[in-house]
């Protein structure tokens, strides 16, 4: 999969198979997907999935690639949401072999790619963290030394996606930084509750400095962390942003 | 290329509803989905007027403590939107436009809503006359969740949904058709859900 | 500061409108009509009522109207937009 650019329109529907399923949290499942003649993406965009029943109801979602450009399976991670419609089909129902329809890659401008440097600043809302993950693992996969400082907030430490894959990257130029927003484990050393100002200062989040800053999750989040970000000096129109709206899945 | 069948994938409609209260091409749902053409705008009650005005000898304007002191219905209806989602058996209670009119004296054909923030929606007069319209407060029992428009909406529920505009403030009576934000971008301009007029097309 | 976070933004509903222009649209620059701020379209608040709306992030005014309709799609784009040319 050599191509790292965004694929030029005409977007189609394209079918994909379900390789395996790969639990993340209680809540939340990866999906490998198979994608005949996937033209490549950038890390950062995302697909549209859509589901069709028997009498022809459709529903649509987005899902961003958790994947890096550089892997050789498309991967999405799906958050559940318990009512949702969408979501729990895909994590309960879908057995490796099953067959799914989506379209992209999709998004030119929340993206990053290695040529384009650093240094970044990444900070993910519950599942607004995986765009970011495919980031880091585009960086790690072009072997870029552009600096990257992380902040992941999540509501307990079991809901952290990745969590593991993260403290791997964690010693590699990139800085891991978490605040839990509802609980924290026995002995959390680590930050709790809403991202503020203080935690952006400890991170180094100079206004000043040339940083690629995304800031990806529920569009609550990601107005409350643009609107600290700005009033830390940052130029609004430096922070690049994705909402998932209101439940963030 | 037809789509993909999702194997077991059926959505989260309701089923169990009699075939004819639904509208073609529509299907039920149980929660209340919130669709807006913009941010929700916070407006305070005490500022907050309803008024009418246009062709009319002299306009009527009432502040939310007169409003609440208007003669008020309690109104339960089945709700039709365009995006093809129908709740049944909707409450909410509402002053009738009826009410609102009865010392206006005008010769208006039309009608056209507009609302904090700027949505407008256009209507013949005789869509909201004849107990078929209200500016309602409250919805299933509690004041009116910003959100679904409170303080006040206009509710049309004969006619598709973009129809009874969020945070209405006022009704401007016309003596010619001004189809209104949707209406001048795709949709009907009068929206009959069992005619199924969904877009100016239709 | 809205009461609500009910919105998403362009990304959201980059799929319908790559579908529209055969073109990738979430990088397209629009200066505002209202309050003359430079943002891509991305970065633009969006809504979804009957059909989609795309707001100014900065002064909330109409970016764009859009209904999808069975055979056509309808849209108004307002403000001044703009695309590398790539020379």
């Amino acid at each position: 999969m050599e191509r790292l650019a965004p694929q030029p329109a005409p977007l189609t529907w394209r079918v994909a198979t379900l390789a395996r399923l790969q639990p993340e949290t209680s809540s939340a499942t990866t999906l490998i997907l198979d994608v005949p003649e996937w033209p490549g993406h950038l890390a950062g965009q995302h697909v549209d999935v859509r589901l069709t029943a028997e009498d022809g109801y459709q529903a649509e979602r987005s899902y961003s690639i958790a994947s890096a450009p550089q892997d050789a399976h498309l991967a999405l991670t799906v958050e559940r949401i318990d009512d949702g419609e969408v979501s729990p089909y895909l994590t309960d129902e879908l057995h490796p072999g099953d067959q799914l329809e989506l379209r992209g890659p999709i998004g030119g401008y929340f993206t990053w790619n290695a040529a384009d440097g650093g240094p970044l600043l990444l900070l993910g809302g519950g599942s607004g963290l995986v765009p970011l993950m495919a980031m880091l693992r585009h960086r790690a996969a072009a072997k870029s030394d552009a600096a990257a400082t992380v902040l992941v907030s999540a509501r307990s430490w079991e809901d952290v996606l990745y969590r593991d894959e993260l403290a791997t990257h964690d010693d590699h130029g990139v800085t891991v930084r978490y605040t839990l927003t509802r609980e924290q484990p026995p002995g959390w050393a680590g930050w709790a509750g809403r991202v503020n100002l203080e935690m952006l200062r400890e991170l180094g989040a100079d206004p000043g400095a040339p940083l690629r800053v995304f800031v990806c999750g529920p569009t609550g989040f990601v107005e409350h962390v643009a609107d600290v970000l700005v009033q830390l000096g940052h130029d609004p129109h430096r922070i690049k942003t994705e909402r998932f709206g209101p439940t963030g899945g | 290329m037809s789509p993909l069948i999702s194997r077991g994938f059926g959505g989260r409609r309701r089923r169990d509803v009699d075939p004819a209260r639904i509208p073609p091409g529509q299907y039920v749902v149980d929660d209340f989905p919130v669709l807006s053409a913009g941010p929700t705008p916070t407006v305070s009650l005490d500022q907050w007027t309803f008024s009418i005005t246009g062709a009319v000898d002299e306009p009527a304007s009432w502040s939310w403590e007169e409003f609440l002191a208007l003669p008020s219905e309690e109104i339960r209806t089945d709700i039709h939107c365009v995006t093809k989602w129908s709740k049944l058996d909707t409450a909410w209670k509402g002053v009738s436009v009826d009410v609102l009119l009865e010392h206006v004296d005008t010769a208006a054909e039309f009608v056209s809503a507009f609302c904090d923030g700027g949505y407008t929606t256009n209507l013949p007069f005789a869509d909201v006359t004849d107990g078929q319209a209200w500016v309602a407060y409250e919805f299933d029992g509690e004041p009116l969740e910003p959100v679904h428009g409170g303080p006040a909406r206009l509710l049309v529920p004969h006619l598709y949904f973009w129809k009874s505009a969020k945070w209405v403030r006022g009704l401007e009576l016309l003596d010619h058709d001004e189809p209104g934000f949707w209406e001048t971008n795709g949709y009907h301009n009068r929206g009959d859900p069992w005619k199924e007029q969904r877009y100016w097309s239709d | 500061m809205e009461a609500t976070e009910q919105h998403t933004d362009g990304n959201a509903i980059a799929g319908i409108l790559q579908e529209i222009f055969v073109a990738e649209f979430t990088t397209l620059e629009r200066t505002c009509q209202s309050c003359g701020d430079r943002n891509p379209a991305g970065a633009h608040r969006s809504y979804r009522g009957a059909g989609i709306v795309l707001r100014c992030p900065h002064c909330g005014d109409v970016a764009l109207r859009l209904a999808v309709l069975p055979d056509e799609y309808v849209f108004e784009l307002r403000g001044a937009w703009s695309r590398r040319s790539n020379t």
